[in-house]
């Protein structure tokens, strides 16, 4: 993985440096809240309805194991013992006292780490597929570009202010883990035919209260011009980007009023006068970053690992963690291993600092020292031998972290919402909690198969509602919490947006009915179809039959 | 006493020669005048007759295509932030530098913060117009805080990528 030099760890110590003059500042009164907030909340530093919560860069969801053992003494240091990976493949604490964060942040930029640019109106921290560098369906590994654009957008002096955040996430295969079509701006890494390597770019994906799937601007944009087209796109909206309303500030709304025709010739026309102002990296430098997302030396397994085809045998619950949470990896002999963050009855993407150093030994044991983020609040080891798996698997059951449930109905996401979140109308995680213990047979939700539950708390969105195959969507309804239910999302290359179903269920009600829709599909499903591709074969009658009954 | 507004460069408080006008109030003769983008399109011919030096007074949403052919006769763009959040100026200031060439003086007024004029420095702008509570102090503080950047800024700066290279040249 990419490892700081002397430049990066200058940057990372300044930033530092920066941030507690300004804590300094604050505390004593020269800086007022509203000069303040937004400087905090580029370092990742919310107010939440109990306390600071601090969101902690994982760029592109890549961590190695001396900076998960960092989280895990910082959760023991300033915060309750625990961390919350969250949907952009980030880490937050929620327990933090501002006169401690400079010293936080010092302590995270020991280990290469920051809050930098983790909220704000300005370029987040990208995300990236988190199977990068070790499927076989990739025309390359999504984290180089993705940490030439973490340099790039770093303190960029013209885009630090935008009319609102503004999130990148890149995939290198077509079978997109990282759900480019969500995002401001998409990058899928393809191959022309001339055989080079580029860049599909979408822009305009969102979710909050307008979800709109991003418009492809760019069928093919040359790898080495990337820098020059992401400031055209950049400079159209930070000038033009609506300032005037929060909710219409995002660039999805601008594409959408300028019109996607109009605002591609926008683009194009600037980039036109740009692109050879010496914006673009310098060809030696994307090599000199990828050289750290070199492969580690794969041993040669060539005969079928007989000791791990025999374990499944004998061990149903280890064949069943396999056949969920087991995922081909382009080596032979080598598996990727999604550690699910959703124990039955957790709280999903919770862990705590124990749990954390446990993870980190066994990345350091079995997975080349290596541990990723997921958009779906779990971690993945990629490197981990076949013959190994079953002592991963042993290791994670002593921990609470073997539940063979990755992409089932029980590995559901879910925002902080009411329980933490100053903006949610809803408590989200109660919810999640409820629906894993109503489907913790794990007999049943094999049988289930693949179904993606998101939940969030308000309509910005946080959960991921709009993408899930059952979204759940918390709102107000006269001092009550009431959830709606979509049905239909999806984040990978079969983007959609998931439609309401009908009026909502109370507290009370909601995860009843969410077994009724999983009835309904039971009912109707075809040998071997899954969840939404029963929903898209059928619409959405038979569900709202099941559930408001024919009307 | 501290006065309404000062004007400060990177280094601190400067002295300011240009004279704010009304759009109704006469343009002294000889003087320089900082006048609105509204009066100079109406009025630049008598203007820049007139006054000694003409400056003016645009906001982040400005069609810079309008004011291109007056370019080489403004000795002053003064750019005017809505909120602290107004990201406007950061383009508005380096695509006069870069693209329009514009040399003369720069100038950022508003609700901008001391943390921000780093920067407005690397987009262009040479001076800050600010209000009583703005700390010249932490301005200088700000300038100083990083010493290294990933983009090349409209100073000319060599980027980290450049930097890498010409340390492994060496």
């Amino acid at each position: 993985m990419y490892i700081y030099d002397d430049f990066d760890q200058t940057v990372a110590k300044q930033r530092v440096a920066e941030f507690r003059d300004q804590v300094d500042r604050r505390l004593k009164g020269e800086l007022t809240e509203e000069q303040f907030r937004p400087l905090r909340l580029m370092n990742g530093l919310y107010l939440q309805l109990h306390a600071y919560m601090l969101r902690v860069a994982v760029p592109y969801g890549t961590m190695s194991v001396a900076q998960v053992r960092k989280l895990a003494d910082i959760a023991r240091k300033y915060d309750r013992g625990y961390g919350h990976f969250t949907t952009r493949q980030n880490l937050q604490y929620n327990w933090i006292k501002l006169e401690q964060m400079p010293d936080l942040l010092a302590d995270l930029a020991s280990v290469q780490m920051h809050g930098n640019q983790t909220s704000g109106n300005c370029v987040r921290n990208v995300t990236a597929d988190h199977f990068a560098g070790v499927i076989a369906d990739e025309v390359e590994d999504p984290r180089i570009v993705s940490e030439v654009i973490r340099q790039w957008s770093t303190f960029h002096p013209e885009f630090s202010w935008l009319p609102r955040k503004f999130k990148i996430a890149v995939t290198g295969a077509a079978k997109d883990r990282a759900a480019v079509q969500w995002h401001d701006i998409g990058l899928q890494i393809v191959r022309n035919e001339a055989g080079e390597v580029g860049y599909i770019v979408f822009v305009g994906g969102g979710m909050g209260r307008i979800p709109v799937l991003a418009t492809k601007v760019r069928a093919f944009l040359p790898k080495q011009e990337l820098l020059s087209y992401l400031e055209a796109i950049l400079r159209v909206y930070n000038r033009y980007g609506r300032r005037d309303n929060i909710h219409k500030a995002r660039i999805k709304i601008l594409v959408r009023d300028l019109g996607p025709e109009e605002f591609t010739r926008q683009v194009e026309a600037e980039w036109e006068q740009t692109r050879h102002t010496g914006i673009n990296l310098p060809p030696e430098e994307e090599t000199r970053i990828a050289r750290y997302f070199t492969p580690p030396a794969y041993e040669a397994i060539t005969e079928p690992v007989t000791a791990f085809e025999d374990a499944k045998k004998k061990n149903r619950g280890f064949a069943q963690w396999v056949s969920t949470n087991v995922h081909p990896h382009k080596a032979p002999g080598y598996a990727i291993v999604t550690i699910s963050l959703k124990p039955i009855g957790g709280i999903p993407g919770d862990i705590s600092a124990d749990q954390m150093d446990a993870v980190a030994d066994l990345a350091e044991r079995y997975s080349a020292a290596e541990v990723r983020a997921t958009h779906i609040q779990n971690l993945v080891l990629p490197n981990v031998k076949q013959a190994d798996l079953l002592a991963v698997w042993q290791r994670l059951g002593e921990i609470g972290f073997a539940d063979a449930n990755a992409g089932l109905i029980t590995d559901v996401i879910a925002c902080p919402g009411l329980d933490y979140c100053s903006l949610a109308n809803a408590r989200s995680i109660p919810i999640a909690q409820r629906i894993s213990e109503r489907f913790a047979d794990l007999d049943r939700q094999h049988d289930v198969g693949e179904l993606q539950i998101k939940i969030s708390g308000c309509i910005n969105a946080c959960g991921h509602h709009h993408a899930g195959h059952i979204g759940i969507l918390g709102v107000d309804k006269a001092g009550q919490e009431f959830y709606q239910i979509t049905l239909g999302g999806a984040g990978d290359e079969t983007a959609a947006t998931g439609q309401l179903l009908g009026p909502g269920f109370s507290s009370d009600q909601i995860v009843d009915a969410i077994e009724k829709v999983v009835g309904a599909y039971l009912d109707i499903r075809q040998p071997n179809e899954p969840f939404i591709a029963t929903y898209r074969r059928v619409g959405p009658a038979p569900f709202k039959e099941k559930l408001y009954g024919t009307r | 006493m501290v006065p309404a507004s000062r004007v400060l460069d990177r280094n601190g408080p400067i002295a300011d020669g240009w004279q704010r006008l009304a759009d109704d109030a006469p343009a002294p003769a000889g003087a320089s005048v900082l006048v609105s983008f509204a009066r100079l399109k109406n009025e630049h011919n008598a203007l820049f007759a007139t006054a000694g030096a003409v400056g003016v007074d645009i906001g982040g949403d400005v069609e810079l295509e309008e004011l291109e052919p007056l370019l080489p006769r403004l000795g002053l763009i003064v750019v005017r932030f809505a909120t602290m959040r107004d990201g406007r100026p950061f383009s508005v200031g380096r695509l006069l530098r870069e693209r329009y060439g514009f040399t003369r003086d720069l100038r950022a007024v508003g609700d901008f913060i001391p943390d921000q004029v780093l920067f407005l420095l690397r987009c262009g702008f040479n001076s800050f117009e600010v209000g009583p509570n703005f700390s010249a102090e932490a301005l200088k503080h700000s300038v100083a805080a990083y010493t290294v950047w990933y983009q090349r800024g409209v100073e000319r700066n060599a980027t980290v990528a450049e930097m890498r290279l010409a340390k492994e040249k060496a």
